[in-house]
């Protein structure tokens, strides 16, 4: 049985089909990754996933749960933590604070929370920043609080939403390491980002969502050179022009 | 008490001295009047404090607590006037009674986000109000409408919570003001204070991170409703007769609101700074303008809120915390040397 299993998936806001009839699988223990352009509907499927939307169609198991429509606390609960591409600091608390609320998903005690808060924060680099405030952090940093703190509730299953937009190359590559090594501990993990080096490199396996539907997927070498995606980046005519 | 350990010394101290220094005070101050002012200090300082729960750590505006109050006066009152129990006992009843309608009120309107849920509770104030001044008689209970209730003299009796001199009140609401602040000193160290805070400042972000937001806006609002019916009963007593006016009105809402919001709110310290700088004004001008200018104190409070908000938004207790950390360093360091 799949981890994570989206079905039939589609997320209408009004008159717009944001998310379309989209299929999905999350194996346990892969990192899986999405790609597609601006607007492709990419943050809304992590949305209908982790329960801040409720999908107008379909049907989203987890571990073989129905979540689809559930609150985001019970699926938190269940396993499942996304972070937010827009990023949302609990700005007047320092990065440690931020991170022990997340902790506490897993115990009532604060001394266990903020253990728990400090060896996340060692992991992902963040340590020497425990005592700053969040609204102080350069927005690369709050990025990788929102990674922290969704990473001490301890999940099955990791959202991440372009964690890593913003960073410089030098930057993308130490994340790569640490994106392994939470995937190495047994956290499964989907991944959106823009940046193809690090979708490349991570990824056992790709989507591709353009207009809310996905138009491929499959091995993240292959999906690159399929013609459907190429058009979807760069238009038609680089696809016409090439051959 | 490892959970003090990471409290500097110096702030222990300072502590210990600011506690024994009030706790000695009736010794020196004699005079009735200095002593209900002071008692009043203690009082609203006690109310914001209990505010501060969910007007401070769950990140809205309640603007009615007067009802809290009220309920907490009348019910113990009226428990006692009826069936002569007392008003210890009273005072749970009523922070019960409180506490439930607080559940009821917040279960609608918590969800409200700023001004909506401020007007909704000021809303539910006033409407209380008017409803105690339009009831006579509530089943066995004689509510008297705007006529108010009297509280028959007894003499000294802890039992009666009454006291012929003010130096037993000074105690009685001193101590609950410190045990309000210890409450509020674990509350900020426990999970309830963590999912309060991240809750109130970024929902949706606390949602995704396993938190019942609503759930705990509703634990915050019964805790802090419960408290503040507690100062109620003793409002009551200290008093020992009120009207819905006198012990529900907005005014007294709206003043606990400006002592949180310029003592600084969801801090421990902020709402006892406020009452420390507020009410003697309140006071002052209440004794010597009260005639021809009722409400003044009010208007100044208004404005003083005007400039810290300008200057200082988190509240006057950040700048001096500041200098009196300052204050501490320079002699710890004295004391290294
Ligand atoms: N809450 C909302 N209400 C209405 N429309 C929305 C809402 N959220 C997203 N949309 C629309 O849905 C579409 C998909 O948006 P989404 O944010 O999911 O795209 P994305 O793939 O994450 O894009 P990006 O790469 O820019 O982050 C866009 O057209 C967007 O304007
Ligand atoms: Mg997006």
């Amino acid at each position: 049985m799949a981890l994570l299993e989206v079905k039939g998936v589609t997320k209408q806001f009004g008159g717009l089909t944001a998310v379309n009839s989209v299929d999905m699988e999350v194996q346990e223990g892969q990192i899986v990754g999405i790609i597609g352009p601006n607007g492709a509907g990419k943050t809304t499927l992590f949305s209908c996933i982790a329960g801040s939307h409720v999908p107008t169609k379909g049907s989203i198991k987890f571990n073989g749960t129905e979540i689809a429509g559930k609150k985001p606390y019970d699926i938190c609960k269940l396993g499942v933590t996304r972070t937010f591409q827009v990023v949302k600091p609990f700005a007047n608390k320092t990065v440690l604070y931020n991170t022990t609320v997340g902790a506490f998903a897993k115990t009532n005690r604060l001394d266990v929370a903020e253990e728990k808060a400090m060896e996340v924060l060692k992991l992902i680099d963040l340590y020497d920043k425990k005592d700053i405030l969040a609204k102080n952090l350069t927005l690369p940093e709050r990025k990788r609080l929102e990674l922290a703190r969704a990473l001490a509730t301890e999940p099955k299953l990791l959202l991440l939403d372009e964690v890593m937009a913003g960073l410089r190359p030098s930057e993308v590559a130490e994340m790569l390491p640490v994106i392994r090594k939470i995937n190495s501990v047994g956290v499964s993990i989907i991944i959106v980002e823009h940046i193809m080096q690090a979708i490349m490199n991570l990824s056992e396996k790709v989507y591709v969502i353009n207009f809310g539907k996905k138009i491929a997927e499959g091995d993240p070498h292959k999906v690159v050179a399929d013609e459907e995606v190429i058009k979807a980046y760069l238009g038609d005519e680089y696809v016409a022009n090439s051959h | 008490m490892k959970f003090l350990s990471n409290v500097q010394t110096t702030h222990k101290v300072f502590a210990a001295l600011v506690l024994a220094v009030l706790y000695a005070l009736p010794i020196f101050i004699t005079s009735p009047v200095m002593l209900q002012i002071f008692i009043l200090i203690f009082l609203y300082a006690y109310l914001t404090s209990s505010w501060n729960f969910v007007g401070g750590f769950a990140g809205v505006l309640p603007l009615g607590h007067s009802a809290f109050v009220g309920l907490g006066a009348y019910t113990s009152t009226l428990l006692y006037l009826t069936y002569n129990i007392s008003p210890w006992i009273g005072m749970i009843a009523g922070g019960i009674v409180a506490a439930a309608f607080g559940l009821l009120i917040g279960l609608p309107t918590l969800k409200l986000r700023g001004a909506y849920f401020a007007l909704a509770t000021i809303a539910f104030a006033e409407g209380l109000r008017v409803l105690v001044e339009n009831v006579e008689k509530l089943g066995p209970f004689e509510v008297r409408g705007p006529k108010g209730l009297l509280i028959n003299l007894v003499g000294n009796s802890f039992k009666d919570f009454q006291f012929l001199s003010k130096v037993p009140y000074y105690y009685i609401i001193l101590t609950m003001l410190v045990l309000v602040l210890i409450l509020t000193f674990f509350m900020m160290r426990s999970k309830v204070g963590y999912y309060l805070a991240a809750g109130g400042e970024e929902p949706e972000a606390a949602e995704a991170l396993g938190i019942k937001v609503s759930k705990y806006k509703l634990i915050a609002m019964a805790i802090s409703c419960f408290l503040t019916a507690l100062g109620g009963t003793f409002y009551a007593q200290l008093v020992l007769y009120f009207y819905p006016k006198s012990i529900m009105g907005l005014d007294m809402s709206y003043e606990i609101a400006f002592i949180a919001l310029i003592g600084g709110r969801s801090t421990i310290m902020g709402p006892v700074l406020g009452a420390f700088l507020l009410r003697p004004v309140g006071e002052l001008t209440r004794i010597y303008l009260g005639d021809t200018l009722p409400g003044l104190h009010l208007i100044i409070f208004g404005l003083v809120l005007i400039i810290v908000m300008r200057y200082q938004p988190r509240g006057l207790v950040e700048p001096v915390s500041r200098w009196l950390n300052i204050l501490f360093d320079r002699i710890e360091k004295r004391r290294r040397a």
